[in-house]
Parts: structure tokens; sequence; C-alpha cells
């Protein structure tokens, strides 16, 4: 079987796309942005030095340097010098509404529908083979994940929510049991994690998804792959049209 | 390494014996006659990951019971070279390999993970030993909270490890102990996928419909058409079931 010439000319353009230099130091970057974002890394947390940083990513002592100045420069650390000097997390450097505004400002409508498609596409298929393999345990973990736990009193901020939610999700993928499916599911995650931050600002929208969570764990406790995968469906579009409301400035 | 599965009620740790119980508890009796080549052949592809691990855990506990007080680059320069070795050896089945200590090991409330995949020797999840919360996400799991509070060999899964090789994955963990206290595990994860490779062509000897499968009944290699690896299985009444290792089991025909 021979490719289309214009089959063999795309997957050809895509091997031969130039390989930008400087990728090393933002491929740096963008895991402290991501380790920042997700709260593995907290605010006021010293990072690690340049040698020690160099060593963890296996990158050379020059690129982790120029990483931490380009840090530096997007305001996400700061540097002080002296005997308790490094560089630190800036205080609220992350994750921030006015940041997750600015990205999804810079997407186009099309951008913002596609990255829907996709995202249900593979959440969807998660949903309905999570129904066929879940054991109790898998159940039992999907239900932490269903709202934020947080101690007693203490009241949910759009970013445990946005945590809680992405959780879910990658616990569904989890127990689903197919690699494949769960490291699209975390490519998404990157993709839209910053933004989803947004509709978690919007009580409604949080009560919303944690009822929803609810329904496709009890469907999936059920073995019942035709409700998990419309209700995961539902899920996503009610994510994706409150983006694109406040995309339109349009009331949610 | 991450993941969760029904932590086995009764490991069986020991030699195989000619009987064992199904998923549901029912005995079953392999039948007359010797355990069949390839389920031997099954055991003794784990039962080399397990010797594997096994003197690792032990070299670990001899090493670390001579230092005072242990550090990170002390534990990188002691388990590195070993998981290298291990991962280059001609014919290596394993992912990934490392330790992890417990919190407190190296200085208080400080965990610490050594832990290297892949041929290129990529370190696993570097920014970890700069966060405490990222570290905590390791102590939590099964793979590291079986072992240290049994102070037993524990296999994981297969689950789906998206902390560090993000592959359908077996995480085989033993106790490293510090003069005689729990001082973290040592683990290696093997994909499912390198056991199909290895194990099929055994398992298939065994019939049409024979699966290897976990402690938790759920399929790790499937011989048969009708069952997935990841897919819980149950064993049907004419089924022979043979032990491999000390949590696997094999089962010749599922329902």
């Amino acid at each position: 079987m021979s490719l289309s010439p214009l089959g063999a000319s795309r997957s050809l353009a895509a091997v031969f796309t130039p390989i930008k230099s400087g990728g090393l130091v933002d491929e740096v970057c963008r895991r402290i942005e991501l380790a920042v974002e997700s709260g593995l890394l907290a605010s006021g947390q010293r990072l690690p030095n340049e040698v020690e940083l160099a060593g963890a990513l296996g990158v050379s002592a020059v690129t982790a340097r120029e990483a931490l100045s380009q840090l530096r420069g997007q305001g996400l650390i700061r540097t002080t010098r002296g005997r308790s000097g490094g560089s630190f997390v800036t205080e609220n450097s992350f994750p921030s509404l006015v940041q997750a505004r600015g990205k999804l400002m810079e997407l186009t409508r099309l951008q913002i529908t596609d990255l829907g498609l996709h995202f249900q596409a593979i959440a969807a298929a998660c949903a309905a083979v999570a129904a066929r393999r879940s054991s109790p345990e898998d159940v039992e973990s999907l239900r932490n994940y269903i709202r934020p736990q947080l101690d007693d009193g203490e009241p949910a901020t759009a970013f445990a929510w946005r945590l809680s939610a992405a959780e879910f999700l990658l616990e569904m993928a989890s127990v689903a049991r197919s690699a494949r499916l769960a490291r699209e599911m975390l490519r998404l995650q990157a993709d839209i994690g910053t933004m989803t931050l947004l509709p978690f600002s919007d009580p409604a929208f949080c009560e919303q998804t944690a009822a929803l969570n609810s329904s496709i764990t009890e469907a999936i406790a059920d073995h019942d792959a035709t409700g998990a995968e419309a209700r995961t469906r539902e899920l996503i579009t009610s994510t994706i049209t409150w983006l694109l409301a406040e995309y339109a400035g349009s009331p949610h | 390494m991450n993941g969760k599965e029904a932590a086995p009620s009764a490991a069986g740790v020991g030699e195989p014996s000619a009987t064992t119980t199904t998923a549901g508890g029912v005995p079953a009796v392999i039948p007359e006659g010797a355990v069949p080549a390839g389920a031997r052949e099954l055991a003794a592809l784990i039962d080399s990951i397990e010797a594997g691990i096994d003197a690792w855990a032990q070299a670990t506990t001899e090493w670390l019971s001579g230092q005072s007080k242990p550090t990170g680059t002390a534990i990188d320069k002691f388990i590195r070279p070993a998981v290298a070795r291990m991962l280059h050896e001609p014919g290596s089945r394993l992912a990934g390999a490392g330790f992890v200590a417990v919190t407190g090991l190296l200085g208080h409330g400080r965990s610490y993970i050594a832990w290297w995949q892949g041929e290129d020797l990529e370190r696993v999840d570097a920014l970890a030993n700069f966060s405490p919360s990222s570290i905590s996400r390791y102590v939590k799991t099964e793979w590291f909270k079986v072992p240290v509070e049994t102070g037993r060999p524990h296999v994981t899964g297969p689950y789906i490890d998206l902390l560090c090789t993000d592959e359908y994955v077996l995480t085989f963990t033993n106790p490293v102990f510090s003069s005689g206290t729990i001082a973290g595990v040592v683990g290696m994860d093997v994909t499912a996928q390198t056991l199909e490779r290895a194990g099929l062509a055994s398992l298939r000897s065994l019939g049409p419909g024979a699966v290897l499968v976990n402690a938790g009944g759920r399929a790790i290699v499937s011989a048969s058409p009708t069952v997935d690896a990841g897919d819980l299985v149950q064993a049907a009444p004419e089924a022979a079931i043979y032990p491999v290792g000390r949590q696997f089991r094999i089962i010749t025909h599922t329902v």
C-alpha cells in the first residue's frame, strides 16, 4: 500500500519541522510552570539552585541558569542573594484567574470548540471502558474526587475545585486501564487546565460538576457504560459551554 | 508508580503448591500429574523478578545499616549504579527501578525518591525531592505503604502509572531496613507489555482461554480472545489454576 502524495508530504513536513533552538530552556520552564500551576510547588517555596536543577532534570547548568532567568523575567520566581538566598516561587504568581482569562482570550472560538471535541471524545471513551472494568476499590477512589475534600468549615477555592476535577478525570482514565487514553487525558489537562480555573469561580458550575461527577461514579459502579459515557459528555459540554459564554462576554 | 487494587487478602508467599483457591474462594485442585511446562515457565519468569528484588533489597539493607546519616547524594550514589546495571542487563524486563525513603530517614519530615527509568536512565520526578507536597504522593501509594506496613514484599497492579512510566505496569516493592528499622522500599516497574512478550507463548500452551491474573482477579496477560489485559475475570468451574510467583495465578478457563 502506498501513501497518497498528499499524505506522504504531510507526514514528511511534520518530521522535518525545524527544531527550535532554546527548546530545552522552554521545556525546563514549562515543567516548573506546570509544577507551580498544579500546586506541586507552592508560593514562597525555595526552588533548587542551578546545579541541583540541572542535575535533577538532566540538563546542563547553562540551560538551568537560562531557564531560571526566563522564569524570573515572567515574574514566576524571584531570586535573593546572601546566605539564605536562592530562587523562590513568588506569592500569588499562580494560579490566577487573570492568567486563565488571558489564556482563554488568546484562543479563537474555533480552537476552543475543537479542544472541546477532543476532550469529550477521550473522556467519553475513558468513561465507557472504566464502567466495564471497575472494581469496588476503583469506585471508592473516584468518590474521593467528586468534590474537593477539605478540612471542616474551610471553603473550597476555585483552585481546589479545578485540581479535584482534573484528578477525577485522570482517575477515570486509570480505572479504564488504557495507557494511551490516560496519556491523552494528561495532555488534554495540560492544554485546558489553566482555563478551567475560570468556570470553577462560579459556585453554580461547581455544584453542577459535583452532581455530574457523582452520577458518572454511580454509572461506573453499576457497570453502566452508556450512562457513564452520556454523563461524561454532559460534563465536558458544560465546561466548554461555560468557557464559550465567557469568551463571548455573555452571562452564564 | 501509583495505583491501587484490592490488596491480596492472603498473598501466598513461598513455594508454589498443588492447590490454590479461585477468586471466589472456591478451592480448585490442579489436575493429576505435574504442573505443565507453560505454567512452570511463567512461574520461573515471575520468580526471577522476585528473586532479583529480594537480593537488591538485601544489599540495600546492608548498605543502609552501615550509614550513620544517609544523605540524598549518598543514596543516589549507591542506588543509581544498581539501577543502571539492572536496566542495562541483556534481556532486562525492567522499565524502571529505584528507592523511596520513609519520612524522617534523611532528617526531620523528609522523604526522598531515587528512581530511574528507561535505557537513558531518566530520573523520575526529579523535582519531587524539592517539594514536600509532591513527595507525599509517593508515600501514600499502595506500592510504598504495603511493604512498609507489613515488612513484606508486595506486587502492586497492573495499573496505569501516571507518576512515572505512563504505562500499564506492575510494581514490585520490597521493604529495606536500616539496623532493623524500616527505612523505605526498593522497587521495580515491569510493564504488562513486557510480560506479554515474555510469557504469552507459555500461556497459550496451557490452552486458548488461559489468563494470567493478579491477586484481585485482574488480567495481566491474556491468551483468551474474550479477555483483554485490564479486565476482571472469574475462573470457570472446569478451570485449572496454577500459582505464579507470590501473588499471581494462571486460570486456564474463565467465565
